[in-house]
C-alpha cells in the first residue's frame, strides 16, 4: 500500500509518499501527480520520498515522466529526502544527475 | 409473449385457481400441480422459471419437492418460493434452510404474491444477464489467455538457442517471466573480428507492453552491433531508438558489453542495469572470488541527449560472467530484507563447474533465500563461461 499526501506551499505543491513504489502502485501515484499538476499548476513540484522503502523501475519511470511533464508546463520538479536504498537505485541508474535532489523538504522548497 | 413460466403447487384447488387467475392476467404462463409428485411430472414436460409451492401436501410435501429441485443440477437454478401457513421467523428460516429462495406466509393476498413474482422475475432477468456476460467474459479471457501463451512462446523464441556457443565461450540462461510474458531480454552475438557482443536488458513494467518493447530493444541492439563500433556507440544508438519509439514511462535498463578474447578484456556500458559479476576462474569450480563490473549510466529511453560512459574490465580464459536482471535479487522477504548484489556474490562464491549446473544452483539458492516469497518480477540469468 502506498500512502500519498499532497499540500500547497505558496506556489509550490508538495507530494509526500510513504511505502513501496512498484508496478502495482504506479497507477495510483500517477493519478495523484497528474491531478496535482493539472489543478494546482505549481511553479515547483516537490516530491518527498522520505517514507519510500523501495522503488522499482516503473516507479523511476513515473518520476522521469513527471519531471518531463512539469518541464513542459514551465515548472520545476525537486525531489527531497531520499532514503539510502532509494539513493542507491538513483545512483545506479545515474538519475542522481537527472533530477534536482535535496536533503530536506525545506531545501527543496527554497531551491526553486 | 409470456413474461415467464410459473409452476403453482398446492393441494387446495381454490388456491391454485386464484393464483393462476392473477398470474395469467399479469401475463405469466402458469402450470399447476396438486403435490410434489405431480409437480415433478409437470417439470418433466416443461421447465418453469419459478415454482410457488405449498408446504403441506399429500404424496410429496413442499419441503421434499424443494430439496429435489435444489439438489438436481438441471433444476437448481429455478426460483423456489414456499407458501406456508406456518408463520413466524422460525418456519421462515426453516424454509430457507431447505434451499428455498423465498417464503410467503399464509394467509396471503394474491396481489402480494403477484408483487413477489414480479420482483423475482426481475431478479431472474438480472441473473440471466449476468450469466450471459459471464459467459462472454470467460470466452474473452480464454482468447486472451491463448494469445498470451502464443506470445510467450514467440518471446522464448527471441532468446538465444541453448546450449549457447560464442567464440571461445559457452553460455546458458534461465528465463522466468513474472506474467507468462515479460520485459527481460538478452542477446549474445559473434562479431566478424572474433569478439562477442553481449546485451541484457530489463524493460520497465510487465506484460505485453514490456514484451513488445523488449523485442524492439533486441532488434535495436542487433542493428547497432551491425553498424560496428563499441558499446558506447551502441548505447547511444539504442537510446535514440527507444526515445523515439516509446511512451513517457517506458524505458529499459541495460548492460552492453564487447568481449575481446585476444586482449582478454570486456568493454562495457552500464545503462542503469545491475552490474554483472565476473567470477575469476569461475569455470574451474571450488571457492571463487567475484568482481563487480560496475559503472554508472542512465537507463535507455529517458532522453536523447543523455550521455553514457564506457568502462573496461579484464576477462581471462576460465573466467565466468554472470549477467542478471534485478528480479533475481530484489524479492522482499517477510523480514523486509532482499538478496541484493551482496547475496548473489555470496551464492557465486562457490558454484559448480558447468554453466548449466551453475545457473541451476543460482536460481535454486536465490529462491531458497526468498522463501516463502516467490519471484515477483521477471527474472533472467545468463552465465557465460570463457573456455580455459
Amino acid at each position: 500500500m502506498l500512502n500519498i499526501q499532497t499540500r500547497q506551499e505558496g506556489t509550490a505543491s508538495v507530494v509526500s509518499i510513504q511505502g513501496k513504489v512498484n508496478f502495482e502502485v504506479t497507477a495510483q501515484l500517477r493519478d495523484v501527480i497528474r491531478e496535482t499538476v493539472a489543478t494546482a499548476q505549481p511553479k515547483l513540484l516537490v516530491i518527498n520520498l522520505e517514507g519510500v522503502s523501495f522503488i522499482d523501475s516503473s516507479g523511476l519511470g513515473l518520476l522521469v515522466a513527471a519531471r518531463n511533464s512539469v518541464d513542459k508546463s514551465g515548472g520545476k520538479l525537486h525531489l527531497s529526502c531520499l532514503p539510502a536504498p532509494v539513493k542507491k537505485t538513483f545512483d545506479q541508474t545515474n538519475l542522481t544527475n537527472y533530477f534536482s535532489i535535496f536533503a530536506t523538504e525545506q531545501d527543496a522548497l527554497r531551491g526553486a | 409473449m409470456a413474461k415467464g413460466t410459473v409452476l403453482v403447487v398446492d393441494d387446495e384447488a381454490p388456491i391454485r385457481d386464484i393464483l393462476s387467475f392473477y398470474l395469467k392476467r399479469a401475463g405469466y404462463q402458469v402450470l399447476t400441480a396438486a403435490h410434489g409428485v405431480e409437480a415433478l411430472e409437470e417439470m418433466g414436460r416443461s421447465r418453469p422459471d419459478l415454482i410457488i409451492s405449498d408446504l403441506r401436501m399429500p404424496e410429496m410435501p413442499g419441503d421434499e419437492l424443494c430439496k429435489r429441485v435444489k439438489s438436481d443440477p438441471a433444476t437448481r437454478d429455478i426460483y423456489f418460493i414456499i407458501l406456508s401457513a406456518l408463520d413466524g421467523t422460525a418456519s421462515r428460516i426453516g424454509g430457507l434452510s431447505l434451499g428455498a429462495d423465498d417464503m410467503i406466509p399464509k394467509p396471503f393476498h394474491a396481489q402480494e404474491v403477484l408483487a413477489k413474482v414480479d420482483s423475482t422475475f426481475r431478479l431472474i432477468e438480472m441473473q440471466k444477464e449476468i450469466k450471459r456476460q459471464n459467459k462472454e467474459l470467460t470466452a474473452f479471457q480464454q482468447r486472451v489467455q491463448e494469445e498470451m501463451e502464443l506470445a510467450a512462446a514467440l518471446q522464448m523464441g527471441l532468446l538465444p538457442k541453448l546450449p549457447g556457443e560464442a567464440p571461445g565461450s559457452t553460455y546458458t540462461h534461465r528465463y522466468l517471466p513474472a506474467a507468462g510474458i515479460g520485459g527481460d531480454i538478452y542477446a549474445i552475438l559473434p562479431l566478424p573480428d572474433g569478439c562477442t557482443a553481449m546485451m541484457i536488458a530489463d524493460v520497465s513494467g510487465h506484460g505485453v507492453t514490456a514484451a513488445l518493447i523488449s523485442a524492439m530493444v533486441k532488434t535495436s541492439f542487433e542493428n547497432q552491433v551491425r553498424l560496428g563500433g563499441e558499446p558506447l556507440a551502441w548505447a547511444h544508438g539504442m537510446n535514440e531508438d527507444l526515445c523515439r519509439s516509446t511512451l513517457a514511462e517506458q524505458f529499459a535498463t541495460a548492460w552492453l558489453g564487447r568481449l575481446d578474447p585476444v586482449a582478454n578484456r570486456i568493454r562495457y556500458v552500464v545503462a542503469g542495469h545491475c552490474a554483472p559479476l565476473r567470477i575469476v576462474g569461475g569455470t574451474r569450480g571450488g571457492l571463487q572470488r567475484s568482481e563487480v563490473l560496475r559503472g554508472k549510466g542512465f537507463m535507455l529511453g529517458l532522453d536523447e541527449q543523455l550521455p553514457f560512459l564506457e568502462h573496461e574490465a579484464e576477462f581471462l580464459p576460465g573466467d565466468r560472467l554472470v549477467l542478471y536482471t534485478d528480479g533475481l535479487v530484489e524479492v522482499e522477504r517477510d523480514d523486509r530484507t532482499m538478496l541484493e548484489e551482496a547475496g548473489l556474490r555470496r551464492i557465486c562464491a562457490e558454484l559448480p563447474v558447468g554453466a548449466e549446473e551453475a545457473a541451476e544452483a543460482v536460481i535454486t539458492q536465490a529462491r531458497a533465500y526468498n522463501q516463502p516469497a516467490p519471484f515477483v518480477d521477471d527474472v533472467t540469468l545468463v552465465i557465460l563461461d570463457r573456455k580455459a
